[in-house]
């Protein structure tokens, strides 16, 4: 068991070496609105904005799926569009990279609904989630870098328990008034 | 034209230094919640107020009287990113919009983490386990 897991991550090293090496300088991405409410689209725009300006870190926009190595996947994945994802993802060249961005795509709005898949992952394999509603380009910029290895992932160390120095106070106060 | 150019000079660089240096705009973007296990357990002071968005008609039903804390904030998250699992709080960061409902259902149990990088390479390292520690109340 151990051995296995010890195998699995050596491979997903050798493969995150393997996708900087490949990416790292250079990278092109296509958009694909699988029923978004268009605010990501609106901060993915930006990115190309001068402040912040993806282009001096090599990621550029394409808009042809054949010239694209990355599908930044936005919406909850509309039953209707699923074809038309499938076929945008099998236009891609090898090695190809899917990055779900905004809340819809990671199953937070719409996680019931009949006319969605709830999630990108319904229909397509992701490699790097990008949660937010709409995240902003900052956390755009960090899941690329993410995507290509050029950042570590900081969100799995992260416990989202806030230690508060005046917590002690305020248990007295809520204690007493109860 | 000429103005834009002169313009441009005198504001010098605006693009952001971000992943060598840190951006200015941090501490004024939205980020998710954090939460004060201590503050948890509590007994809820007050019902929890209708979903501040329109309610969604496929599940996850109407707010109920909430015994803590804990389900307050279950039963006004919007998006269904906050559920209890027996003394845990379960915070699914992906499925959080930063709506800060939650924050004003609970100051005092919730802050604003200021966190932004929160981009992860597998699903469940999005899902974050909070205890309920300190007096089980409920």
């Amino acid at each position: 068991m151990t051995a296995d897991i010890a195998i699995e991550e050596r491979a997903a090293a050798e493969l995150r070496r393997e996708v900087a090496r490949q990416f790292g300088r250079s990278l092109h991405i296509r958009t694909l609105d699988t029923g978004s409410c268009a605010a990501c689209e609106q901060e993915i725009r930006l990115l190309a904005a001068p402040h912040y300006d993806l282009h001096r870190l090599g990621f550029f926009f394409t808009p042809a799926p054949r010239h694209a190595d990355m599908l930044l996947v936005t919406g909850p994945m509309i039953r209707a569009f699923a074809v038309a994802a499938s076929k945008t993802y099998e236009a891609m060249p090898e090695p190809k990279l899917v990055v779900a961005t905004g809340a819809c795509a990671l199953g937070g709005v719409y996680p019931d609904d009949a006319f969605t898949y709830g999630r990108v992952d319904g229909v397509l394999p992701v490699d790097v989630w990008i949660p937010g509603c709409p995240p902003s380009p900052l956390a755009l910029l960090q899941g690329l870098l993410v995507a290509v290895g050029r950042l570590a992932e900081k969100v799995s160390g992260l416990s989202f328990i806030a230690r508060s120095p005046e917590g002690a106070h305020e248990d007295a106060t809520a204690g007493g008034a109860a | 034209m000429p103005q834009w150019f002169i313009r441009g000079l005198r504001r010098g660089i605006v693009t952001t230094r971000y992943p060598g240096h840190p951006d200015s705009s941090v501490s004024s973007l939205p980020s998710p919640p954090a939460f004060r296990s201590e503050a948890l357990a509590r007994p809820a002071h007050q019902r929890a107020a209708p979903r501040p968005f329109p309610p969604n008609p496929y599940g996850r039903g109407a707010a109920p009287s909430a015994a803590t804390v804990a389900d307050l904030l279950v039963a006004v998250c919007p998006s269904g990113a906050l559920r209890r699992d027996g003394d845990t709080l379960v915070f699914d960061v992906g499925a959080c919009t930063a709506c800060g409902a939650c924050r004003r259902a609970a100051p005092d149990a919730v802050v604003s983490s200021g966190e932004f990088e929160l981009a992860a390479t597998s699903r469940s390292a999005l899902v974050k386990r909070i205890p309920m520690t300190a007096g089980a109340a409920a």
